[in-house]
């Protein structure tokens, strides 16, 4: 399943979101307009990258632990597509590990939940500024 | 002296006579040649007497050695009837005592009734061999030529008492020559005789030695044991043929024994010191050596050694007898062995036997028992001694074993306790056998073995398996850990995005209170969904050891199911629950019941983990079996279970998985049989398998239901 709020023109950027997790899917898409992006959720990787909306995707808001194809997953598979999609790593496990490694293959920031606004804000601005 | 002319004739015949008896006194000594001085004084006296007419002659030989007797009187016939021997001697002793020792005297004098007159002549040098006396009535005597005739009589007398003294002399040395010759001989002779007689002794002594050594040979060679013969210094002298038959060996070989390998080198240090000691002592040795056989195999002998002695107590020679013990050594070797091993099984096992006469009382224990008891080996066993040390609350328990053993013949079996002198206590199960013997007397034989170390066991493993099960409660805690923090922080992730949201709506101008709104309805909806989860794990974490309580499996398994979603969920597992409506309650520990639960969902879960060409279905079905208990099974799709290792599943630490500790089945079991439950696992007829437990329904509420 996925969703968007997109902004009509090019001046808000689209930002992916893929979670498994139904209540970051409804909550996060608000949180990112009231920022002013646009967004399009997604409940799995392969729902992302099967979609047509890889190439105007700015950043990705990526969950790690999910059924089937996990966030490592999808970042090793973008890498191999030679896609560089700027990636946020968001997770409810709280481990530092993870995120290092996370961090050491690209990943612009790594976040645990619950993260505040201006955390996920700062990390877009940094994944933006990058791109 | 008045000088009587004569006439001529009788003159001529008176000296014609005179000189007859002077031929005849110097014919005297051819007389005497070898005469002894008693014949030479009888011959002069009688001579004397016949020549001079006189009435008696005195001789006196005092100085002569064998002149006895040394004075004899001589009275002529005629004149016997007038002077008495005894008066005359009388008269010469007073006579001739008061004068000096003159050569020649004369004298007057009445002997008798009779006046006789004297004359007394010497023998020898005042008078060194004796004296002669003659007396006659005349008054003429002596006249000169009888003066003349008495010296030279009594000259003649002493030249040949001389010689016969010499003679005397020369005869009694020679006499005592061969007196001592004689007795020399004598001796000689005796002790030749006596040395005869030893020697005879002494051959049929060495005759009857050597018929007894014959015999002693022929006994030896023939007794049914091997003989050696030593000197008294333990030199190896003689053997019988049959040493030398089974040593193999000649006389000359064995008698190095103490250098060779005819005793068996283990025993040689030993034996050695024993025999060395014997020798120096003379006590008999007694020992038991092995020695070698012809063919190299050694058997065990017992050597005896006695000295033989002498009569006076001296060793002669040392006789040593081995008799062959082998078998019987072995045979105590066996029986030694079987003891041992009997023993130490009896140490091992903590068991004891004992033997019970009950009329007699006769109580025959094992050093094990002993042990077991506490009490001294040498100790006498008796009931009351037993009572000693059972345990006071289980005397009764002893009183009922022994009227219950007296009053007839069974078997039977108790458990109790000792109470030891250190206040420990001991736990013993005790069997016994009552049998009657052959005589128709009562024994009991049996076995008690002390079971302490198993009853603590099974406190200890009561205790431990509580313990496991905690650790496995923690440990399945930890490994939740993950999908805990997942389900709480997901729903607060969610709140905290939404009140900001909320918030910077509202702090638009105008605010966009419908999408406020929107946000703040899914705030709360994520707040009790972070509080449900609160409360689930609560229920997890708070208790600790097992309680009693009625449980409602169904909802004890949502709760688990529903902790567990999101791992189903990553692992792609399908869930479906077939959960039986109006299940009885069941009576336990209802976190531990969910442990189970838990554990068997993880198990079908992670069996299927690397499934791909099926579905990954997870079955949970709970059910009634009957009217007294439930079942709650897990079927899973997995890669099922090994038929070989079907019966290893419930042991503990035994796994499948790589990152398993392989508890849980082990711990899931124990709990299920704690609370009077079963727990087994079955294959499926498609793919994987199906863990099962059941377990009673609480007795009041299964009948209602």
């Amino acid at each position: 399943m996925n969703s968007s709020k997109e902004k009509i023109g090019g001046e808000h950027p689209l930002v992916a979101i893929v979670d498994d997790d139904e209540s970051v899917r409804e909550s996060l898409p608000d949180l990112l307009g009231e920022f002013g992006f646009a967004t399009h959720s997604f409940a799995s990787a392969e729902e992302f990258l099967t979609s047509d909306c890889l190439a105007q995707t700015k950043c990705l808001v990526l969950d790690v632990a999910m059924p089937g194809m996990t966030g490592f997953d999808l970042q090793r598979e973008l890498k191999l597509r030679g896609c560089g999609i700027p990636i946020i790593f968001i997770s409810a496990q709280k481990d530092e590990i993870i995120r290092r490694r996370a961090l050491q293959q690209g990943a612009v920031e790594f976040l645990f939940k619950p993260f505040s606004d201006t955390a996920l804000l700062h990390a877009l601005n940094t994944a933006l500024r990058v791109t | 002296m008045t000088v009587q002319l004569e006439h001529p004739a009788d003159e001529i015949k008176r000296l014609q006579r005179c000189i007859n008896d002077l031929v005849s006194l110097l014919a005297l000594p051819a007389m005497w040649n070898g005469s002894k001085p008693s014949d030479i004084v009888h011959t002069l006296r009688d001579s004397l007497l016949r020549m001079l007419d006189l009435d008696f002659v005195y001789v006196s030989l005092p100085n002569l050695v064998d002149a006895a007797p040394s004075e004899t009187v001589r009275v002529a016939q005629s004149r016997e009837h007038m002077f008495r021997p005894q008066e005359i001697s009388a008269f010469i002793h007073r006579w001739l005592g008061d004068a000096p020792q003159k050569s020649f005297l004369q004298e007057r004098g009445i002997i008798g009734d009779e006046e006789v007159s004297l004359v007394s002549w010497p023998l020898g040098v005042q008078r060194g061999i004796g004296v002669i006396v003659a007396g006659s009535h005349r008054t003429d005597f002596p006249r000169d030529t009888e003066t003349l005739l008495l010296s030279i009589a009594a000259n003649q007398a002493l030249t040949g008492l001389q010689e016969a003294r010499l003679l005397s002399e020369q005869k009694h040395v020679a006499d005592e020559l061969d007196q001592s010759v004689a007795q020399r001989t004598a001796e000689l002779a005796a002790t030749n005789e006596l040395l005869r007689n030893e020697v005879d002794e002494r051959r049929r002594a060495e005759e009857a030695l050597v018929a007894t050594q014959r015999n002693a040979r022929l006994i030896v060679d023939r007794i049914p044991g091997l003989v050696a013969l030593l000197t008294k210094t333990g030199q190896v002298e003689l053997v019988n043929p049959q040493l030398v038959e089974y040593c193999g060996r000649p006389l000359e070989e064995l008698k190095s024994w103490g250098t060779s390998d005819t005793v068996h080198a283990d025993d040689l240090p030993r034996i050695g010191q024993i025999f060395a000691q014997s020798i120096a002592s003379g006590d008999p040795y007694d020992f038991e050596a092995r020695l070698r056989r012809f063919d190299g195999a050694y058997r065990w002998f017992q050597v005896r050694g006695l000295p033989v002695r002498d009569a006076d107590g001296r060793i002669l020679r040392w006789c040593s007898l081995l008799t062959d013990i082998d078998e019987r050594k072995r045979a105590e070797d066996a029986l030694k062995r079987s003891e041992a091993f009997l023993a130490e099984g009896q140490r091992l096992s903590r068991v004891g036997s004992f033997s019970w006469r009950v009329e007699t009382g006769e109580i025959t224990w094992s050093d094990e028992l002993y042990r077991i008891f506490g009490f001294e080996r040498d100790v006498p066993v008796t009931l009351e001694l037993i009572g000693s040390r059972v345990h006071p609350e289980d005397i009764p328990l002893l009183h009922d074993m022994v009227e219950k053993a007296q009053a007839a013949v069974g078997d039977f079996e108790y458990e109790h306790r000792l109470l030891m002198p250190d206040h420990s206590v001991k736990y013993l199960h005790f069997i016994a056998q009552g049998i009657r013997g052959h005589d128709g007397r009562l024994e009991y034989v049996g076995a008690v073995q002390d079971v302490t170390q198993r009853q603590y066991s099974e406190e200890a493993l009561a205790k431990a398996r509580s313990e496991l099960a905690n650790v496995a409660r923690i440990t399945s805690l930890s490994m939740l850990t993950a999908s805990i923090a997942h389900e709480v922080n997901q729903p607060l992730s969610g709140i905290v995005t939404n009140a900001s949201t909320c918030l910077r709506m509202l702090t638009l101008d105008p605010p966009n209170v419908d999408g406020a709104r929107e946000t703040a309805r899914r705030t709360i909806r994520d707040g009790n969904r972070a509080s449900d989860v609160i409360t689930r794990l609560r229920a997890l974490f708070s208790r600790k050891d097992a309680i009693v309580e009625r449980v409602d499996l169904n909802d004890a398994a949502k709760e688990v199911i529903a902790l567990s979603l999101s791992e189903f969920q990553r692992n792609r597992v399908i869930l479906r629950c077939e959960l039986a409506d109006g299940l009885p309650v069941v009576t336990g520990d209802r976190v531990q019941l969910q442990q189970v639960i838990l554990n068997l969902l993880r198990n079908g879960s992670d069996a299927m983990s690397t499934v791909d060409d099926r579905p990954r279905e997870l079955v949970i079905r709970s059910e009634r079996d009957g009217d007294d208990r439930a079942i709650f099974s897990v079927k899973d799709a997995g890669i099922g279970i090994d038929p070989q290792t079907i019966d290893k599943l419930f042991q503990a630490f035994f796994t499948t998985k790589n990152d398993g500790m392989g508890i849980g089945l082990s711990v899931s079991r124990s709990i299920i049989e704690q609370h009077q439950g079963r727990l087994w696992a079955t294959r499926n007829d498609g793919p994987g398998a199906t863990f099962s437990f059941a377990i009673p329904f609480t007795a009041d509420t299964a009948s209602n239901t």
